[in-house]
C-alpha cells in the first residue's frame, strides 16, 4: 500500500523532472540557432549620430549625406540604388525597403520539431518509469 | 494493490499528458495573422490641423491598439544606402529614422521596427498590420513635448515595390510613417512591408 502511494509519487515526480526536457529543447535550439546577424546589436544609436546630422537648422536639411559608419544588417535585396540626396522634408530618402523582420529560429520547423520531440521524449520516459515501478512492485509481492 | 497500482498510472499518464502539451505551448510560435492589403488611403483634412512642433527627438511610441510601449532609437543610414534598422535583441526598440522630420513637423517623420527579431520571437511591431484607420499614436519628445497620430490607412506592399516617395515624399502636415515587415516569409526575412500612415491630432508642449 504504501509502496504503492510512494511509487506514484516518485511517477508524478519523474514527470515533473521530464517537463524540463522540452524546456530544454527550446532553448537548445535557441542558442543552437545562429544569430542573425553579427553586427546587428552594434549599430548603437549614438554611433549613427554623427555630429553633422545634428544641425541647428529646424527643417531636417542635414547637410551631410554620408552614410553612418556602422553597417546594419544587411538590406533587403531588393536593387540597392544610391539614396537620394534631397532637398525635401526627408533630407536623405534611403534606397531600396527596410528589412524590418528576421525568422530565424523564430517558427522554423527545425524548432517545432525539437519541441514536439522533446515533448514526446518527456512522455515516453515518464510512460516507462510508471511501467517500471509497478513491475517492481508486483514482482516484490508488495 | 491492483486497484492502487492503477491509480499510480493514471497518475503517470496525466502527468505524461501534461509534459507533452508543456513541450507544444513553450514554443516561440509566431503564427501571422492573414491579410495582407488592410486598407484604403485616407484623405487629408486641413481644416483642423492642429498646431506643429519643433525640431526634438522622439523619444517614447505608444501604440495602446497594439500593446506598444517603447523607447525609440536613432536610425541612420546603412553603407549600402538603405535605412538602418534596430538591433536584433530580444526587446528590441522602435528607431526613429534620423535624416526624417522630428513627429510633429511638417513632414514625414519616419519610424521603423521589427516584426520578428528571430530566435528571440516577436519584434516590437508584431502587430502592426492590426492597426486600423482612427486607431491612436503617441510620441512623446525628448523635450517633454508629445505628439498624438491618428492611423489613416495601412498597408502591405511588396519590398520589390516599396512606396518610396509615398513614404519619403513631402506633405503639407505633420505625418507620421510607421514602417515594419509582412507578407509571405522567405529564408530568414519578409516578402513585404508594412506601412503605417498617420496624420497628427494633437501636440502636447
Amino acid at each position: 500500500m504504501r509502496r504503492t502511494v510512494l511509487s506514484a509519487t516518485a511517477a508524478a515526480c519523474v514527470a515533473v523532472l521530464a517537463s524540463t526536457v522540452p524546456a530544454f529543447a527550446h532553448g537548445a535550439s535557441a542558442s543552437a540557432t545562429p544569430r542573425p546577424s553579427a553586427p546587428a546589436a552594434t549599430p548603437a544609436p549614438s554611433a549613427t549620430t554623427a555630429p553633422s546630422a545634428r544641425p541647428s537648422a529646424p527643417a531636417g536639411d542635414e547637410p551631410s549625406a554620408v552614410p553612418t559608419r556602422e553597417p546594419s544588417r544587411a538590406a533587403t535585396p531588393v536593387p540597392s540604388v544610391a539614396p537620394s540626396e534631397g532637398r525635401g522634408q526627408v533630407g536623405v530618402v534611403p534606397s531600396g525597403a527596410p528589412d524590418t523582420g528576421v525568422t530565424t529560429g523564430s517558427t522554423g520547423s527545425g524548432s517545432d520539431g525539437m519541441l514536439i520531440g522533446g515533448g514526446t521524449a518527456g512522455a515516453l520516459a515518464v510512460g516507462g518509469a510508471a511501467v517500471f515501478l509497478v513491475r517492481r512492485r508486483r514482482a516484490t509481492g508488495a | 494493490m491492483t486497484h492502487l497500482s492503477r491509480r499510480a498510472f493514471v497518475t503517470a499518464a496525466l502527468a505524461s499528458l501534461l509534459v507533452s502539451c508543456a513541450g507544444h505551448g513553450g514554443g516561440a510560435s509566431a503564427t501571422r495573422p492573414g491579410g495582407t492589403h488592410v486598407s484604403a488611403r485616407s484623405s487629408a483634412d486641413p481644416a483642423n490641423a492642429p498646431s506643429t512642433l519643433g525640431r526634438s527627438v522622439p523619444a517614447r511610441l505608444r501604440i495602446p491598439e497594439i500593446g506598444v510601449d517603447t523607447p525609440v532609437m536613432r536610425l541612420g543610414l546603412a553603407q549600402d544606402g538603405s535605412v538602418q534598422v534596430p538591433p536584433i535583441t530580444a526587446h528590441d526598440r522602435a528607431g526613429w529614422y534620423q535624416h526624417s522630420p522630428t513627429p510633429g513637423q511638417t513632414g514625414p517623420s519616419v519610424i521603423l521596427g521589427h516584426v520578428t527579431v528571430g530566435a528571440y520571437g516577436d519584434g516590437v511591431f508584431r502587430h502592426l498590420d492590426r492597426l486600423r484607420r482612427g486607431d491612436g499614436i503617441t510620441v512623446r519628445l525628448e523635450n517633454g513635448g508629445s505628439a498624438e497620430f491618428t492611423v489613416t490607412s495601412v498597408r502591405t506592399v511588396a519590398k520589390a515595390d516599396f512606396p518610396t516617395k509615398a513614404v519619403y515624399g513631402d506633405v503639407d502636415r505633420p505625418e507620421l510613417r510607421l514602417i515594419t515587415c509582412g507578407g509571405p516569409r522567405t529564408g530568414d526575412g519578409y516578402l513585404d512591408n508594412v506601412i503605417v500612415f498617420a496624420a497628427l491630432s494633437t501636440t502636447h508642449h
